[in-house]
């Protein structure tokens, strides 16, 4: 992936292998600017690859946004403030035709109580908290049963305690709708605790440096975020983002703790 | 019909305090004329009303021919200004031209053009209606390009990623979200359309507020040009309030985002 701004193109994207193997759960982790939304972006087909090939279940990005497999949840919900909840979260529906196969085994209303919002479904965007939206948003996503779920930073903006009781959430979710997940996040913790593979990037130009598989069982719980294997892989992908530096800055006098 | 009633209850709610300011600077002006603190050309508010008490048939004669010649042009403008716009942002390359042609015709002094009009359309009611248009087109056009715009990027990514046709694009996202800077465009754009019919009328008209303006001015009838000033202000609010509350309406999600009202 190539930008072409002012002056020298920018190579955002360089050498990128990455597979999700059907029904699980993978992380992308990576430093600001190291082109994971973009990477995000070209899997969606909102942006074209100058070089390479992604496939998804053996179709081409266009392919498979035409054939509504993908879902998307963004950075903010980007709700449409005039819809309610329910209507919101049935936009896709509006889009692809009511009674088109794609449509979720799952009502609406159904789906409303796997995000937890029942009692919700007329409340307009504004009435609810960052969280809530968020939750629509994961809800949208799913009625058209995607055989992907592309998260970009879906709990960025949300606070800690927030964060991770929707990662739970998140996680239930996803193993009851049986989709395939692409997560991208800034947190080492949420990018253990919710994959089964991460994926750490590094940035100019954008590239995969370490692969870690997470051996953690599933249904993932809250105290397995204490265990000895839950460190571990922490610190592998801590390693896999800060290694180079530790070497370079360690060399002066003084030794610099590792955090 | 709840949803009506409570916004006309919270419409009244909004305005009773103006309408009490109002009525209370009435009063000082009223007892500052009989105290003759004020000058010739300002009548008491008394007279004022007691003119229409003697002649509503005056009120009645002149405020309609006005009213719906305003009207006219006003809904004409708004097909024209709305079209215009939905074009100029569809089509990037006359987005200039449309913006700036509308420019100009809003830079226009309606009071030199309005007879010159006249000479060419004719003296009947066309030329306070082609003027009323040319008066209030602006503030409607530049609303329809600010609100086609208006959806943000990662709006328009989800109609993307969610394949959605152009027209779909256009009914569940642009317009929608045009809505409010359209309705602020038609209200600010409603009291201009019926100023230009009022300038208008001064370049020659039998009927109407602008010509009763014009008549009182030139008999130093002070209380009927006042008179005419109040049926001026009546008819220009009118026009903003009725949209005012249509918005309410319409702009449902909005309510607790207004500025001013």
């Amino acid at each position: 992936m190539v930008f072409y701004g002012r002056g020298e193109p920018v190579i955002a994207l360089e050498k990128v292998a990455l597979q999700v193997p059907a029904g699980q759960f993978a992380s992308i982790i990576g430093p600001s600017g190291c082109g994971k939304s973009t990477l995000l972006r070209l899997i969606a087909d909102v942006m074209q690859p100058h070089a390479g090939a992604i496939t998804l279940g053996g179709d081409t990005p266009r392919a498979a946004r035409h054939a509504h497999s993908l879902g998307f949840v963004f950075q903010a919900p980007t709700l449409l403030p005039w819809r309610s909840v329910k209507q919101n979260i049935e936009l896709p529906l509006d889009v692809v035709g009511r009674r088109s196969a794609k449509r979720s085994a799952r009502t609406t209303a159904e789906l409303i109580e796997l995000v937890g919002l029942t009692g919700f479904e007329d409340a307009l965007p504004h009435q609810l908290s960052g969280g809530m939206q968020q939750r629509v948003a994961i809800a949208r996503a799913l009625i058209l049963t995607p055989d992907i779920l592309l998260l970009d930073e879906p709990f960025g903006a949300l606070d800690e305690i927030t964060r991770q009781r929707m990662n739970i959430e998140l996680l239930r979710i996803w193993s009851e709708s049986g989709t395939s997940a692409l997560l991208v996040t800034h947190s080492i913790a949420e990018a253990v605790f919710m994959s089964d593979r991460v994926y750490v990037m590094s940035a100019r130009p954008g590239r995969i440096t370490t692969i870690i598989d997470v051996p953690l069982e599933r249904p993932r719980r809250l105290d397995m975020m204490r265990t000895p294997e839950f460190f571990e892989c922490v610190n592998r992908v801590r390693d896999g983002l800060f290694g180079h530096e530790q070497i370079q800055v360690s060399t002066p006098r003084e030794p610099v703790e590792a955090y | 019909m709840a949803s009506v009633l409570s916004t006309l209850h919270k419409a009244l709610r909004a305005t009773w305090r103006p309408f009490a300011t109002a009525i209370v600077l009435i009063g000082i002006i009223e007892a500052a004329k009989r105290a003759h603190l004020l000058p010739v050309f300002v009548p008491a508010p008394s007279e004022v009303l007691l003119e229409i008490w003697n002649g509503p048939r005056l009120v009645t004669a002149n405020l309609a021919p006005t009213a719906w010649k305003a009207a006219s042009g006003y809904f004409i403008a708004a097909i024209i200004a709305t079209a215009a716009g939905s074009l100029a942002v569809s089509l990037r390359a006359l987005y200039g031209t449309i913006y700036n042609v509308s420019v100009m015709i809003n830079s226009v002094p309606i009071i030199a053009t309005a007879p010159l009009l006249a000479l060419w359309l004719g003296t009947g009611p066309q030329v306070q209606i082609a003027i009323a248009a040319l008066a209030s087109q602006f503030p409607m056009l530049v609303g329809t390009m600010q609100g086609l715009q208006a959806a943000d990027s990662r709006q328009r990514e989800l109609m993307h990623v969610l394949s959605a046709s152009r027209s779909q694009t256009l009914r569940y996202l642009l317009i929608p979200s045009a809505l409010p800077y359209l309705f602020a465009g038609l209200k600010i754009a409603a009291p201009s359309a019926v100023l230009g019919a009022i300038t208008a009328e001064w370049a020659g008209a039998d009927r109407g507020v602008g010509a009763m303006m014009l008549y009182a001015l030139f008999s130093y009838d002070t209380p009927k040009v006042w008179l005419s000033v109040l049926l001026t202000c009546l008819l220009a609010g009118a026009g903003f309030g009725i949209w005012a509350l249509i918005e309410r309406v319409a702009v449902y999600w909005q309510h607790d985002v207004e500025l001013a009202d």
